[in-house]
């Protein structure tokens, strides 16, 4: 992996890392000044961001992880790993993971599904391009601002109810954010709703890149329709579909907002994911331990969805 | 018109129909009237009443300060990362650096942890320098966040550029100041842009360190007082806290279909 990101390099006076370094003739004293300068500059360029990054971001994680072994007390006293095993024990983090599973499996599929669905039928045709527009409209709201949509047509007088009821099916009226696990079901449609518009996005880029003679190509050889797309299409959009994967993976791990102004994580904490369970914990219940447990938990799980993706897309690139 | 077609031009308008529904209730029900409001969903828009449950909504939930400090936070900490990350970029791709890997691990790694894992930490920081319910506490958040991904979009694209221009220049005496304000971000404005849009979209976007970092109705930014605003779901009425989130949401669908083309761009080179 290291060797992928260490690529072009200028020439430089002072030759190049390691093994090339140029082997006769030791550069003058002034040069090696200059190198030396070179260096500091080079720092100078990268500081603020080094800064920043290691300040705000890479020294908090550690502090996370340092004090997901102590305990919730006051005096907070190394407990090795009680609040890890908190998973095991605390039901509501049990529902907490459960929810999270079906986030990821239903923010991976859907998008996926209905994006790749909808940007190969609207890939031609001005009608289509309208049709499309509606799809990706969402995209552009926030998880709040989906949220409060959501909730309108989700409460017990919303909108699907609403339809529900003129539609002579009473029965099926229900409240939608009240019983588990119908209310994470639709919390999970509710974000696909918003996240589908970038897959749709991301797999017409990719379409568009697939040079037109090979689909000539296919279609002169009598592939039909289905055919084409199994074996030309969708091997061609192995790259992006990798991209859509891994994004929505890690959005879903991830996404608070829409769960936090929709539920707030109830009824009870039956509608929690990972994510907002440290939310949880942490601020509300005031046990910050259980909360640096549950914040490197999940930081494992989306570490290792990033490195699935992450790993493809840097081959991907040839970087 | 083949059988074919005419089942695919059907699914894609069911599919078209079934996603705009949530959005035509929100501007339909935003539309109506709060004093009018019969307590079920509107299908259909009668009277016009937007503009007055916009206003209402500004007035409940603070908006005023919280667009204001929102569009501060967006603009600022999405400049300052583009510029911030830009030179990070330059400087390990262009400039002899040693150990290039390892300097873009460091500020590429920001990306893949999630927010919860910094947000107890910088609470506790931020309690102890007064740096709590201020803004530029924020925007030093939402620039800290920024940075990594748009050093990721600058890198890759810095990549794509031709050495040779960097290297004449050198030779000519000019310094890597002048190098990185007169060449290098002249070729790289529009992964520039892109990088902005981004970065604008997800700070405006946020709503976990707009709850926790901020107490003051001043302070807070634009999607905690919708999120308040929401909690007073029954009390204010759905008109207008539809208005409040189509109000709050504007300018970012506006950028966001306004530069499209940078988001497609910057994706392709991002692949």
């Amino acid at each position: 992996m290291s060797t992928s990101v260490t690529d072009r390099r200028p020439p430089t006076p002072a030759g190049g890392p390691g093994p090339t370094r140029r082997p006769t003739r030791r550069p003058p004293l002034t040069q090696k000044w200059a190198t030396a300068r070179e260096r500091v500059t080079a720092g100078g360029f990268m500081a603020p961001a080094v800064l920043l990054v290691a300040l705000f971001l890479l020294a908090p994680f550690v502090w996370t992880i340092y004090r997901s072994f102590f305990s919730d007390t006051r005096t907070s006293p190394f407990s090795w790993f009680d609040n890890y095993s908190l998973f095991a024990s605390d039901p509501a983090l049990s529902r907490s993971i459960q929810n999270t599973l079906m986030w990821v499996v239903g923010t991976v599929a859907l998008p996926f599904v209905l994006g790749l669905a909808i940007a190969c039928m609207t890939n031609a045709g001005r009608f289509s391009r309208l049709a499309r527009l509606c799809v990706v409209l969402p995209y552009a709201l926030s998880g709040s601002a989906v949220a409060v949509v959501w909730n309108f047509m989700l409460t017990t007088d919303g909108a699907v109810n609403q339809v529900l009821t003129g539609l002579g099916l009473d029965s099926l009226a229900q409240g939608w954010l009240l019983t588990w696990p119908g209310n994470t079901v639709v919390m999970i449609l509710a974000n696909a709703w918003q996240a589908t518009g970038v897959a749709v996005i991301l797999f017409l880029v990719g379409l568009q890149s697939i040079p037109p003679e090979t689909l000539e190509a296919g279609a002169l050889d009598g592939a039909s329709g289905w055919q084409q797309f199994r074996h030309i299409v969708l091997p061609q959009l192995r790259p992006v579909s990798i991209i859509v994967i891994g994004m929505s993976l890690v959005n879903g791990l991830k996404s608070f907002d829409l769960i936090w102004v929709l539920t707030q994580g109830g009824p009870g904490r039956a509608t929690e994911t990972l994510a907002v369970s440290m939310y949880n914990e942490t601020f509300l219940e005031l046990r910050p331990g259980a909360g640096a447990a549950i914040a490197v938990v999940l930081t494992v799980i989306v570490l290792a969805a990033s490195w699935l993706y992450l790993r493809r897309q840097l081959d991907v690139k040839g970087v | 018109m083949s059988l074919g077609r005419v089942l695919r031009n059907t699914v894609i308008a069911v599919l078209a129909l079934l996603w705009l529904v949530p959005t035509w209730l929100l501007v339909v029900n935003a539309l109506v009237p709060a004093g009018s409001y019969s307590g079920s969903p509107h299908w259909l828009p009668r009277d016009f009443g937007l503009f007055g449950n916009m206003s209402q909504a500004w007035d409940k939930a603070n908006l005023g300060p919280a667009l204001g400090n929102s569009l501060l936070y967006s603009v600022v900490s999405a400049a300052a990362a583009a510029v911030i990350a830009g030179f990070a970029a330059f400087a390990t791709i262009i400039m002899p650096v040693k150990r290039q890997a390892l300097w873009f691990w460091v500020i590429y790694s920001g990306t893949l942890l999630p927010l919860q894992v910094f947000i107890r930490p910088l609470f506790l920081s931020y309690a102890h320098t007064s740096l709590y319910d201020t803004q530029t506490g924020l925007v030093l958040i939402y620039t800290a966040i920024a940075v990594p991904f748009a050093f990721f979009v600058m890198r890759n694209y810095a990549l794509t550029l031709p050495r040779e221009v960097v290297e004449a220049a050198r030779m000519d005496g000019a310094s890597w100041w002048r190098v990185f304000w007169q060449i290098h971000v002249p070729l790289t404005r529009s992964a520039m842009i892109a990088v902005f849009v981004f970065q604008f979209v997800a700070v405006w976007n946020d709503l976990m360190f707009g709850i926790t970092m901020v107490t003051s109705r001043n302070i807070r930014p634009v999607m905690a007082a919708l999120a308040d605003l929401q909690g007073n779901y029954s009390n204010v009425g759905p008109p207008i806290v539809l208005a409040g989130a189509l109000l709050v949401s504007l300018p970012t669908v506006v950028l966001f279909f306004s530069a499209q083309r940078f988001f497609v761009s910057s994706l392709k080179i991002h692949r």
